[in-house]
């Protein structure tokens, strides 16, 4: 587990230093690297500092919150299909943001943009874990999330078309596949923040995840409180997809695929599965991000375009695996 | 006999067609407008008695050059159905915006005349020319034309070599080879960037080309108060800073260079005044 986490937190290091190299001008890094910490301000270090350095960090936190949020609603609906995409948290959050950013309240109050997707992401986990506390299959919990992705979405496009600026009704694909394009320290300055207190929520309940696969009374009676680690998830989820909606848009499957592929190496403990899916969502969403700007379109491809390219493949597969298993 | 028969039907025919096509509005002829561009011509040259409407895109004063002319006339939203109610004797449309309307009021036998996207400053002044013409005030037009050409045949001369200049619009995208606004450029004495970098009219640069090309002079294409949007938040990108620290940065709206009409001269005097700025 210490094994995996290192090298998955090695390989996330490795992601961001290819995706600092990765531009579209081509200069030599290290003599970059030296402007930057001498303080001179070439076009190297500018470039490094204002568009590399914030894309690469920004890459890394929001697949880090997607993957770690993936795991824990996994762990706390025991729900193998729930995924902050999938289940409808990032379209609401998407609808929190466009309304905080598009009706002039960010320009106001910068910090309306984090809030707004908080708002928008908070709301639908607690709806999301009323409908599975009330007992609701896996299927009934899908189709739940399915309908409020549809939503969101709807509501977000009808948002973009009421907004002022004649650009937000083609902004769309932006909030719902996800760019890390040309975004800016600002940004991450606005999200990070939240998205550190939301990792810090969800990775304290790490105990109370391995507690709950015996049951909820077992749980209880080793003295965790239930309602405790919901609130936690609720407040982590809202808080790190929230943020990270809010100034990339939402980017789908990364929550869903990550914790499958790394539950095996775990040993199936949901507790142990948070941080490792946390730094693998880092890893594929920097790679997917890579991959984004390798493949030569113009405009750039949206990130979520690949995420979905990878994770829909294996959404269908695990559909088909739950079926065999009678479920 | 019989071929100069048909000969002289013909040239009397196309004689007609071209009678038709020229023939310059009566007084008291209605026209209406469908396109942005179209409404600026109509406001600026016609009486306003004789304007039936203009889009409601001439009403904002961010977008338009004719906010206050198009105050107190009727405005349409570009639908068929509600020009074609106004009866109207002329519609003016642009040749890449609300192609449905145009061609369902051309089924309804409404006369059109079709504005193209002016390329250079000839074909800006033939648009007004013709526009002019077909508004039947073509002294109006000459006259819009001679202002311009003397505003612009007066802009302070261009000494030295040209300093290089780039233009951002909203989304990354600039102005490359010939466009309008290329020539415009030239014209203020400025060396366009993006006719290198850029194979098309309307390339669309990252920011960090932008950077590496390392204009003298960056022009950001957008209002300063244009409502939020991501293709807007571009022009503020913190990698641009320098540029504004350095004053090597001029805002110019879009509205200033994006049609035919007067506006083209300010454009190219502000850009000028620029230019004087930073290489004295």
């Amino acid at each position: 587990m210490m094994r995996l986490s290192l090298l998955l937190a090695l390989l996330t290091l490795a992601l961001m230093a290819a995706s600092v190299a990765l531009g579209p001008v081509p200069f030599d890094l290290t003599a970059a690297i030296g402007d930057l910490f001498a303080g001179r301000p070439t076009l190297e270090a500018l470039v490094l500092a204002e568009l590399r350095i914030p894309r690469a960090v920004l890459g890394a936190a929001v697949g880090f919150s997607l993957g770690l949020t993936g795991a824990a609603l996994q762990g706390l609906m025991r729900n193998p299909l729930a995924d902050p995409g999938v289940v409808g948290v990032s379209g609401a959050a998407a609808l929190g943001a466009v309304l905080a950013f598009y009706f002039g309240w960010s320009s106001v109050f910068a910090l309306a943009l984090p809030l707004g997707g908080l708002v928008g992401a908070g709301l639908s986990t607690a709806l999301l874990l009323v409908l599975a506390r009330r007992g609701a299959s896996t299927a009934t919990l899908i189709l739940a999330g399915v309908a409020l992705n549809s939503l969101a979405g709807a509501l977000t496009a009808l948002a973009l078309n009421l907004a002022p600026s004649p650009y937000a009704a083609l902004e769309v694909v932006f909030w719902l596949m996800g760019s890390l394009s040309e975004r800016s320290f600002q940004h991450v300055a606005l999200a990070l923040p939240f998205m550190a207190i939301g990792w810090g929520l969800v990775l304290a309940t790490g105990r109370a995840m391995d507690a709950l696969t015996l049951g909820e009374d077992t749980a209880q009676s080793l003295g965790f409180s239930l309602r405790r680690t919901r609130l936690l998830v609720v407040g982590g989820a809202a808080a790190c997809v929230g943020a990270s909606v809010a100034v990339t848009g939402a980017i789908g499957f990364v929550g869903l695929v990550v914790p499958h592929l790394l539950r095996p190496l775990v040993g199936h403990r949901p507790g142990r599965l948070l941080l490792v899916s946390g730094l693998a969502g880092a890893a594929l969403t920097l790679g997917a991000d890579i991959l984004v700007r390798l493949i030569p379109t113009r405009p750039e491809l949206k990130l979520g375009v690949v995420t979905a390219l990878i994770g829909a493949p294996v959404f269908l597969l695990l559909l088909r695996r739950l079926r065999l298993d009678g479920e | 006999m019989g071929a100069t028969r048909t000969l002289l039907l013909c040239l009397a025919l196309g004689g007609g067609l071209w009678a038709a096509f020229v023939a310059p509005a009566q007084a008291g002829e209605r026209v209406a407008s469908l396109n942005l561009c179209a409404d600026e011509l109509l406001l600026r040259l016609a009486d306003r008695a004789d304007v039936a409407s203009v889009t409601w895109l001439a009403r904002d004063p961010r977008g338009s050059t004719v906010a206050d002319l198009a105050r107190d006339v009727p405005v349409n939203r570009g639908l068929a159905e509600e020009v074609a109610a106004e009866k109207p004797d002329l519609v003016l449309t642009g040749a890449f915006t609300t192609r449905t309307t145009t061609s369902m009021l051309r089924r309804l036998n409404v006369p059109v005349m079709e504005l193209n996207v002016p390329q250079s400053l000839d074909e800006a002044y033939a648009q007004i020319k013709a526009v002019a013409a077909r508004l039947g005030v073509p002294q109006r037009g000459t006259r819009m034309i001679a202002d311009m050409k003397q505003a612009i045949a007066t802009l302070p001369p261009a000494t030295g070599p040209a300093p290089t200049a780039l233009v951002l619009r909203p989304n990354g995208f600039t102005a490359g080879r010939g466009s309008l606004a290329d020539e415009i450029l030239t014209r203020a004495g400025l060396d366009n960037l993006a006719a290198r970098l850029s194979p098309d009219r309307l390339g669309q640069l990252t920011l960090e080309e932008i950077l590496a090309a390392k204009p003298d002079l960056l022009i950001i294409n957008g209002a300063d108060d244009a409502p939020p949007s991501l293709a807007d938040d571009l022009l503020h990108h913190p990698a641009l800073a320098p540029y504004a620290a350095q004053g090597r940065l001029v805002s110019l709206p879009p509205r200033l260079w994006a049609c035919a009409g007067p506006q083209l001269a300010e454009a190219a005097k502000r850009l000028a005044a620029a230019r004087l700025r930073i290489a004295p």
